[in-house]
């Protein structure tokens, strides 16, 4: 590590974040891989998406040009695994391509097109004619758990017979993908059974070359009792991990963020953590949701909320709820009162599983002792950094040069 | 707090409201849940509203109903309206059936293309009642191009309405002088202040819930009221409707659910429809102070816009 680099890297954030629509196709509902915490409860190798269905939401959304005013737009491709479906994705992004130059759009030049990959088909002929073909317009996240043994916990092959974990697979394509992705991140998800290995995995993940970590917990209620003091223990130890390697000058983990851990302003600081509304996503039967998660496959107990289709276009009066929702209404009282509140966030879709009733505005609270053991371990790897940095005189200089970061809004 | 029960004495009970009694045979309540009913009533102290069927209820339970303070909502066609708080009727043609006595409570549910066309037929009732509602069953379907319509509707019948305070009848008209009077929102109240009891024996937020296919019971008359999610119901849980001042609407909770899908969230039409009521009542009240004092120190303000989704968003 350089003796006068004081400069923290920190998350990059998403490619223009808060000014973008995000567009999702979910061109399929299969997946190569079975993964234990996968919230998409109803995968299935039927429910491809056709290319009418595409073209159809395409001509929908781009006829409705003033409907969608955001400067920028991003489409995404998800799955189960996009990739599977590459031939569909390459026809879709040429024909956005032409309409939006046919079309003199507003997003013409102001596009990009985003993955989010198990990694597996990564390097296939057809998967890199594509990257070459859109390079300029591309951020693909390949999500790579962490150590062998960490990954090979839950990112499983699906199918019959003994369990046989994905990561050999995966790996394979991490040099290609950051040769051509240099800045890229991958996502971690943090279960239960993931707790003890969260610091060997990040550190992994380092070792790679992958300079940024972004790790969450899932929302989902599956937290037994004591996981949230394995879990800042294993922060703690991640903390001291970084500062004592010097890796925080060119790494970053999106679980250490100077902003998390404050009291909420409940006038000033009401807004929504979720994008839900703001944000689109179509499905193979050519219905639109607010966002992925209320997808029926995504849906655990309740009925998909379904905001229009691709012949009747969009029921305006179903995203009014998800565009006046704030903080405070959603949150229970202990919330609202809650003294680390920053950063603690919520998935719009998971409150609506979780609720007693049918309604976005009830806030699942299944994570907050896990935000609390987080707030402690954040705070201790900022004293302990800051105190290293001032015995070693460069505090002054950190301030100078540190980026403000927001907290990631979904 | 709760503070009504309504019990539907039948699954052919009347229609008071926006929704529409559909798809039911005459199934009176039970002897039985009717005394439950009266007698949960008087231990949470609730004033019960009893809403009637055509057909003539048998004598022990009119006694039973008698036994505990109450309001009766009838249907116009009712073989007896003589003893009703509330009388409803269908559509603006059944009006013309002569009323009973000058202090009932008149209710009119009609399609919004009907009072459109033939709202004249309200100046005769205008003159009689006291109290007059007009209640649109198809508000979801409201266009935009209706505004103006429902806007030149509104100003005829403000001139009828005008010249009756004039001549010393205030006449409460829910759709022009509900928002002079109101000083705060006065609205459904369904699952906060009102709470229903259907021929079943359970609880629902509201009759529309009994009655409609997504609509689900909250509890019944052998256990517990047991409403999730209670604060939804609630105008400060409701952010469109707790910046608004169109305080005579009815923030139809039905409504919202089937048309947003969430109980405090209003649609666009529902919200277009009051504030074009709202703005009616400020000119009718400016109308009125012309001709003499009236209502001093009650001001409607002047706004630019029909949906207070457009300032309400975060």
């Amino acid at each position: 590590m350089s003796e006068e680099s004081t400069k923290i890297k920190e998350s990059e954030g998403t490619w223009q974040d808060g000014i973008a629509k995000t567009i999702t196709f979910i061109v399929t509902k299969d997946c190569q891989l079975a993964c234990k915490y996968c919230y998409l409860v109803g995968k299935n190798e039927q429910e491809r998406m056709s290319w009418d269905i595409a073209k159809r939401a395409i001509d929908y959304i781009f006829d409705h040009e003033s409907d969608f005013p955001e400067k920028s737009v991003i489409f995404d491709f998800i799955g189960g695994e996009p990739f599977l479906e590459i031939d569909l994705i390459d026809r879709i992004c040429d024909y956005i391509k032409v309409e939006l130059y046919k079309r003199q759009h507003h997003w013409f030049d102001s596009y990009r097109f985003s993955f989010s990959t198990n990694g597996i088909n990564y390097h296939t002929d057809k998967v890199q004619a594509f990257i070459k073909k859109n390079a300029s317009h591309l951020s693909i996240g390949i999500t790579i758990d962490g150590t062998e043994r960490k990954h090979n916990l839950n990112r499983i092959w699906k199918g019959e017979g003994p369990e046989r974990g994905s990561y050999i697979d995966v790996v394979r394509n991490i040099p290609l993908w950051l040769e051509q992705f240099p800045g890229a991140g991958t996502k971690v998800t943090i279960s239960s059974a993931d707790i003890p290995y969260i610091k060997e995995s990040v550190l992994h993940l380092y070792s790679l070359g992958i300079h940024e970590v972004n790790i969450n917990v899932v929302f989902e209620d599956v937290w037994q009792d004591g996981d949230d003091a394995l879990f800042e223990d294993q922060l703690m130890r991640l903390a001291d991990a970084i500062i004592d390697g010097g890796y925080y000058e060119s790494f970053a983990c999106s679980f250490f963020n100077e902003n998390i851990g404050k009291p909420l302003d409940p006038e000033r600081e009401n807004r929504n953590w979720c994008g839900a509304g703001k944000m689109l996503a179509i499905d193979s039967a050519g219905n639109f949701y607010p966002c992925t998660r209320f997808a029926a496959y995504s849906l655990r107990s309740k009925r998909p909320i379904i905001i229009g289709n691709v012949y009747d276009g969009i029921d305006k009066n179903k995203l009014r709820p998800f565009l006046t929702l704030d903080r405070l209404t959603q949150s229970p009282q202990k919330c609202i009162d809650c003294e680390v509140a920053s950063g603690c966030a919520w998935c719009q879709g998971e409150n609506y599983d979780a609720a007693l009733s049918p309604t976005v505005y009830q806030r699942s609270t299944a994570i907050c002792l896990m935000h609390k053991a987080r707030v402690h371990a954040n705070n201790y790897y900022w004293n302990r950094l800051f105190r290293k940095l001032e015995l070693e005189g460069k505090r002054e200089d950190f301030e100078k040069n540190k980026i403000d970061v927001k907290p990631e809004i979904c | 707090m709760l503070r009504y029960l309504i019990v539907l004495l039948d699954d052919t009970s009347t229609s008071f409201c926006h929704y529409t009694a559909s798809n039911k045979e005459p199934n009176l309540i039970s002897l039985d849940i009717l005394r439950k009913a009266i007698r949960w009533a008087m231990t949470e102290n609730l004033t019960i509203q009893f809403v009637y069927p055509s057909h003539e209820l048998l004598d022990e339970w009119n006694e039973t109903i008698e036994t505990i303070d109450h309001v009766k909502i009838k249907p116009a066609t009712a073989a007896s309206t003589s003893d009703a708080d509330v009388v409803v009727f269908e559509g603006l043609e059944a009006i013309d059936m002569p009323l009973s006595k000058r202090d009932v409570s008149i209710v009119i549910r009609t399609r919004m293309s009907d009072f459109l066309d033939k709202h004249d037929r309200l100046h005769k009732l205008l003159a009689q009642a006291n109290r007059l509602n007009v209640v649109f069953t198809d508000v979801d379907s409201f266009a935009d191009d209706d505004q103006k319509a429902y806007d030149e509707a509104l100003a005829s019948l403000s001139l009828v309405v005008k010249n009756e305070y004039v001549n010393n009848h205030p006449v409460q008209f829910n759709l022009l002088t509900d928002r002079i009077m109101l000083t705060e929102m006065n609205n459904c109240g369904a699952g906060d202040s009102t709470i229903t009891l259907a021929p079943d024996g359970q609880f629902y937020v509201c009759p529309a819930f009994y009655y409609d296919a997504d609509g689900y019971p909250v509890g019944n008359i052998e256990g517990r009221l047991d409403i999730p999610n209670k604060q939804l119901y609630r105008l400060q849980y409701a952010p469109i409707c707790r910046r608004c001042d169109a305080y005579q609407c009815h923030r139809c909770i039905w409504l919202n659910r089937k048309t947003t899908l969430e109980v405090n969230t209003p649609s666009h039409e529902q919200c277009v429809v009051a504030h074009i009521e709202r703005n009616a009542s400020r000119r009718l009240l400016e109308a009125i102070r012309q001709e003499g004092e009236f209502m001093s120190g009650t001001e409607i303000e002047e706004i630019d816009y029909l949906d207070p989704f457009e300032i309400a968003r975060p």
